[in-house]
């Protein structure tokens, strides 16, 4: 019970704050990154898996495996130390003594891009499946090619019908930002970790850390939840 | 005899291993209303379909405007298919129009995207055509805050504004509430007087006689019986034709 009578919220709010306002900024930019880079992805993969070429499909299911099959952790880590060794050594067939490295945030926004574009590819492919097959044909019967058709008429619609899902992504990866505290990005936790150890106000400084992911998701999923209110009137 | 538009010649189409159209022949010439009747599952769909090649056809030729939808060596090139496919419009049961487009924004799309047409000519030519067909009120109206005859009526403007030659009603009024078939109707009996080929799938007999030209009577995918409407309604040769007419005509009366 000592340890009750020690606690210093006040202290620990004063200097960790300023901190986490630094690495809130570093979250919010990887995940600024990581989705654009999954919604990209999510709508290429998903119309890759509709293609007629088997080798393409063949292809994005090995991949999806992959991603789906190891955890995200393991993916960053991957990113982080594995890739850049991969890339070097390739690349040193042509230019002897070539060392690549790759910034911890790039990395970061690459490996939640890919594991989120994976997922979401299942959201977008559902729905460009879901859309009335009556909406191709009037595109078709108006002079449009089938690409014309998926790309102008079906995508905006599947998009859109994803959206609220996307949200709800977007609040999970910006947790997930956490995890990049593991390849060295200075982002939330990685911080509260330094300061907790130094000052060892363990119990305040990860409760205050947990207090603000909280503040930073719950407004968001208000803000998701409008979004599928209005997205839903003109379908 | 006026250019022929359409020429159909020993069409097949087969789902699996279901024959749906077995050899069909039939040519439709410039302002010729050819009227297609027939049960449900007689495969008027399926025709109307391989007209503007929504359907491949198993064999056999469809020519548009002496065109013909496959290539010199029997493949369907997909640009060129849809190419000629902006010759033909077509208007569905289900009216399909684009959700997330207002009245005006689903004529002009396809004016902008496939004849490239700037953004203010594709809406001069839409705001004519939508007048045209009566809703000059409800060009920037959703869909979904039109009635069926009003979103059937956009769908009808939106094929006419890629100014087709030939214009494909599959059971354009079927869908709609009894006191909305009427407004749709008349659209298209306009486009009739102004001389538009047209093939069209309908239900409404009394529409069939008096606006077209010839009356095709499809059973199990075959023509059974053609002719001028007063003749097919008054004196059909087949007994198939005669069931039906009488079945459609009198639907309270026994089957015979
Ligand atoms: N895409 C399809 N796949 C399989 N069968 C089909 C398809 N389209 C139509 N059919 C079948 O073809 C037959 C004729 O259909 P359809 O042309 O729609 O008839 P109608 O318009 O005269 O009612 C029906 O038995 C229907 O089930
Ligand atoms: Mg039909």
């Amino acid at each position: 019970m000592d340890i009750l009578n020690h606690l210093d919220f006040a202290t620990a709010f004063r200097e960790l704050s300023p901190e986490l306002g630094q690495g809130l900024l570093i979250a919010l930019e990887a995940t600024l990154g990581g989705f654009l880079l999954a919604v990209i992805l999510s709508v290429l993969i998903a119309v890759g898996r509709l293609s007629n070429s088997k080798i393409i499909r063949g292809i994005l299911v090995v991949i999806l495996e992959i991603v789906r099959g190891t955890p995200l952790l393991v993916q960053l880590v991957y990113m982080f130390y594995v890739a850049p060794l991969l890339i070097s050594l390739v690349v040193q067939f042509m230019i002897p003594g070539y060392q690549f490295q790759l910034n911890p945030l790039l990395a970061g926004i690459l490996g939640l891009g890919i594991n989120y574009g994976c997922y979401l590819s299942e959201v977008v492919r559902a729905s460009i499946l879901s859309i009335d097959k009556g909406q191709t044909e009037a595109a078709l019967a108006l002079g449009y090619t089938h690409r014309q058709a998926l790309w102008s008429i079906v995508i905006p619609q599947a998009t859109r019908q994803a959206i609220p899902v996307f949200g709800n992504y977007l609040i999970m990866m910006i947790k997930d930002t956490s995890l990049l505290a593991f390849i060295t990005v200075n982002e939330l936790l990685l911080r509260t970790q330094a300061y907790a150890s130094q000052t060892f106000l363990t119990i305040e400084s990860y409760t205050i850390l947990a207090i603000a992911y909280l503040i930073l998701s719950l407004p968001l999923s208000q803000v998701v939840r409008l979004l599928e209110k209005r997205l839903s009137t003109h379908v | 005899m006026s250019k022929p538009m359409i020429e159909v010649a020993q069409l097949h189409k087969s789902f699996g291993v279901h024959e749906i159209l077995k050899g069909i022949d039939l040519t439709v010439h410039q302002g010729e209303i050819v009227v297609i009747i027939g049960p449900s599952g007689s495969g008027k769909s399926t025709l109307l379909r391989c007209l503007n090649c929504l359907e491949l056809p198993s064999s056999g030729t469809v020519k548009v405007e002496g065109t013909s939808f496959s290539d010199e060596s029997g493949r369907y090139n997909e640009k060129r298919v849809a190419r000629l496919r902006t010759e033909i419009g077509m208007v569905f049961q289900g009216f399909n129009l684009f959700p997330m487009m207002t009245a005006i924004q689903n004529v002009m799309a396809a004016q902008i995207k496939i004849r490239k047409k700037s953004a203010e000519e594709a809406k001069k030519t839409a705001e004519k055509y939508l007048t045209k067909v009566g809703l000059a009120e409800r060009m920037n109206h959703y869909p979904n805050q039109l009635s069926g005859g009003q979103k059937q009526r956009v769908a009808i403007a939106r094929a006419l504004a890629m100014e087709p030659n030939i214009m494909l009603f599959d059971e354009a009024t079927s869908a709609l509430d009894p006191e909305l078939v009427g407004e749709v109707l008349k659209v298209i009996r306009e486009l009739a007087d102004e001389g538009m080929t047209m093939v069209l799938v309908t239900h409404e007999m009394r529409f069939a006689e008096e606006v077209g030209d010839r009356i095709i009577f499809m059973d199990k995918g075959v023509i059974v019986e053609e002719g001028k409407p007063s003749d097919i309604f008054n004196a059909p040769k087949h007994q198939r034709t005669k069931l039906f007419i009488n079945q459609v005509l009198h639907p309270e009366s026994e089957k015979v």
